[in-house]
């Protein structure tokens, strides 16, 4: 009988093939729900054509003309609407059912940081359904025509660097209300609080600048803003140079303060976790 | 030999809400509601060796897999002191996962919604298993276990049993210093069961693998541990040896008589009598079957030299509790505890 020597901690290079491997089959598990994705897409696709009519009919009264243009309004929902495609991540609902039934342990046997893994899996979700959505957004240009484009080529190189720190704030914001499930034990009430905060705030339903005083206020103050309506105001142009930059340092500002307090509270959250029976 | 696990007063207590039945008893508990405590694990201490194979039984509710799972990293415990492999679980949960491997049997750890086979390929990435002994576990876990035709198939598409046997492949790909199996024959037909238990030791055997198993089949224990821990209500009642749980608990031996023709009264009186003055205690007399009962080994050759002189026997068997009676009788005590 002979004893393996114990594993010592895995390198860099060997903790990203680990995780690149975790990613690689998350997005083989995405595609096994291609029906589900597809009928999200439909459903989605309805509530954003009836939030067009919507607009439309205030445009024809004359409405808000003043503020943005019904061409910008329309090319700026229907950017949004992509962009909230690629952002759609479904960890909360997945950990959320896996605390429940205590099918989280197995994933905190893993070698992996958990925090790291669930923002792989949010990857895949996020690249699986953006590629959708850049589907959708080819459908849209045929409507728009380049109405959807950037305004020029310094808006997309910005744009680039806004969505990927969008996508890190939304898994951020994700995360922490993931471990509100290791203490309540049911992730629905959260989940629906985080999708009411994400389709008030984030800009999904509308620009913010249309928003009435008090709301804009807050929706400054919170970070929900640099998921949807801060990466297509720098895409439209309607922020440029200093102003884009600015808004660039905010979102890792807001990503990196949402990422640490996650990982600081991990623990906390852990150490409630209780898992009853075999 | 090194320690692989040691664990001094190790405690864990759940909360949890008490609710009343009924409708009104969940709106009751909308609004709050007492809490009580639920000692699952009670000042628990025990040792295992570098290599060993032991045992963990008990009732449900012992607090077998809330043990594992403090074991494991998952559970932070109440109070006490534990480390696996010098490691403290819940503390350096990462570390400690390069080394153990864990098959819960209610919660497999393979990918739900894609093959078998990208479970094993991302386990071989995520443990860095070396080629020699991917290839020795991997090929000796499909072949044995038959998992052949379950690798392309969607885990989800797996009835219980074909889950549990990948689940364990998983879970000795990397063949690991520490193996924790919880139930892991749950669900499995006779014959499986005893293949699984085969490939256990085996592969237990070849990489030196310390073993810690808990299960509600007996045979699991008989077959691939040599050490026996008993928990009852988060207690631990026994640690030792197979051998010295059977002498420490199975008093009861007995000799089984078949007679030529019943046993009419008076024999039986005289039987009585004669058994209890040698030790022993008619337990049965009904028509040509005959039982006496006794504590100690020795008494057996003086109560058949007595039987034999007193009836025509045809058939004669001498038996001794099995390990499944013995604790069985244990769970049935109000308090657990020796009789």
């Amino acid at each position: 009988m002979k004893s393996r020597a114990l594993a010592t901690p895995l390198s860099f290079n060997e903790n990203l093939a680990s995780y690149l491997s975790y990613l690689n089959r998350a997005l083989k598990a995405n595609f096994a729900y291609k029906s589900s994705t597809f009928l999200g897409l439909f459903t989605g696709a309805l509530s954003y054509g009836i939030t067009v009519l919507v607009w439309r009919h205030v445009y024809a009264q004359g409405g808000l003309a003043h503020a943005l243009s019904a061409n910008e309004m329309f090319s700026y929902l229907a950017l949004a609407f992509c962009l909230n495609y690629a952002m759609t991540i479904n960890i909360d609902q997945r950990v959320g059912q896996r605390i429940r039934l205590g099918l989280i342990a197995t994933d905190l046997l893993k070698p992996l940081d958990f925090q790291l893994t669930q923002a792989v899996q949010a990857l895949s979700d996020s690249l699986f359904n953006g590629f959708v959505g850049l589907g959708v957004l080819a459908v849209v240009y045929t409507v728009l025509g380049s109405a959807i484009l950037p305004k020029n080529l310094a808006c997309l190189v910005l744009f680039l660097p806004s969505v990927f720190l969008a996508f890190v704030v939304q898994y951020s914001i994700v995360f922490l209300f993931i471990q509100g499930a290791f203490y309540t034990y049911s992730g629905y009430g959260l989940f629906a609080s985080r999708i009411a905060l994400h389709q008030t705030f984030s800009g999904l339903q509308a620009p913010l600048i249309l928003y009435p005083p008090i709301l804009l206020t807050l929706g400054r103050w919170l970070p929900f803003q640099h998921i949807i309506y801060s990466p297509i105001s720098i895409y439209m142009g309607r922020v440029e140079g200093l102003q884009a930059l600015n808004l660039l340092g905010e979102q890792f500002l807001w990503a990196t303060v949402l990422y640490l307090v996650g990982h600081y509270t991990l623990r906390k959250a852990l150490g409630q976790l209780e898992i009853q029976g075999g | 030999m090194e320690q692989a696990l040691q664990v001094e007063n190790l405690s864990k207590t759940y909360r949890r809400r008490k609710r009343q039945a009924g409708l009104m008893g969940a709106v009751k508990a909308l609004f709050g509601g007492e809490e009580e405590e639920l000692k699952a694990v009670q000042s628990l201490s025990f040792s295992i060796k570098r290599g060993e194979r032991v045992g963990l039984i008990g009732e449900n509710g012992a607090g077998k897999s809330t043990t594992l799972k403090m074991l494991t990293g998952i559970l932070v415990p109440t109070a006490g002191r534990l480390e696996v492999l010098g490691r403290v679980p819940w503390k350096e949960r990462r570390q400690l996962a390069l080394n153990i491997g864990v098959v819960f049997g209610q919660r497999p750890q393979l990918l739900w919604d894609i093959p078998v086979q990208e479970t094993f390929e991302l386990l071989r990435t995520m443990y860095r298993i070396p080629k020699d002994v991917y290839e020795v576990v991997y090929g000796e876990a499909v072949s044995r276990l038959g998992l052949g035709p379950l690798l392309g198939t969607p885990v989800r598409q797996l009835s219980l049993g074909q889950r549990m046997r990948c689940d364990l492949a998983a879970a000795l790909l990397h063949a690991p210093a520490v193996v924790f199996l919880d139930e892991p024959t749950i669900g499995l037909d006779l014959s499986v069961k005893e293949q699984v238990r085969e490939f256990i030791t085996d592969i237990q055997e070849k990489y030196g693998i310390t073993l810690l198993l808990t299960t509600h089949d007996l045979k699991d224990i008989t077959e691939t541990c040599d050490r026996l821990l008993l928990l009852d209500k988060g207690k631990l009642l026994f640690d030792g040896s197979i051998k010295d749980f059977e002498k420490e608990y199975a008093s009861d031996r007995r000799i089984v008589a078949e007679l030529q023709k019943p046993v009419s009264p008076e024999d039986k009186t005289l039987l009585e009598k004669e058994s209890a003055r040698l030790g022993g205690t008619l337990k049965e007399a009904e028509g040509c079957r005959l039982v006496i009962e006794h504590k100690d080994e020795s008494l057996a050759p003086p109560l058949i030299q007595m039987l034999l002189s007193r009836v025509k026997v045809v058939d004669l068997n001498l038996e001794k509790t099995d390990i499944e009676t013995i604790v069985t009788r244990i769970y049935r005590r109000p308090e657990g505890g020796r009789e």
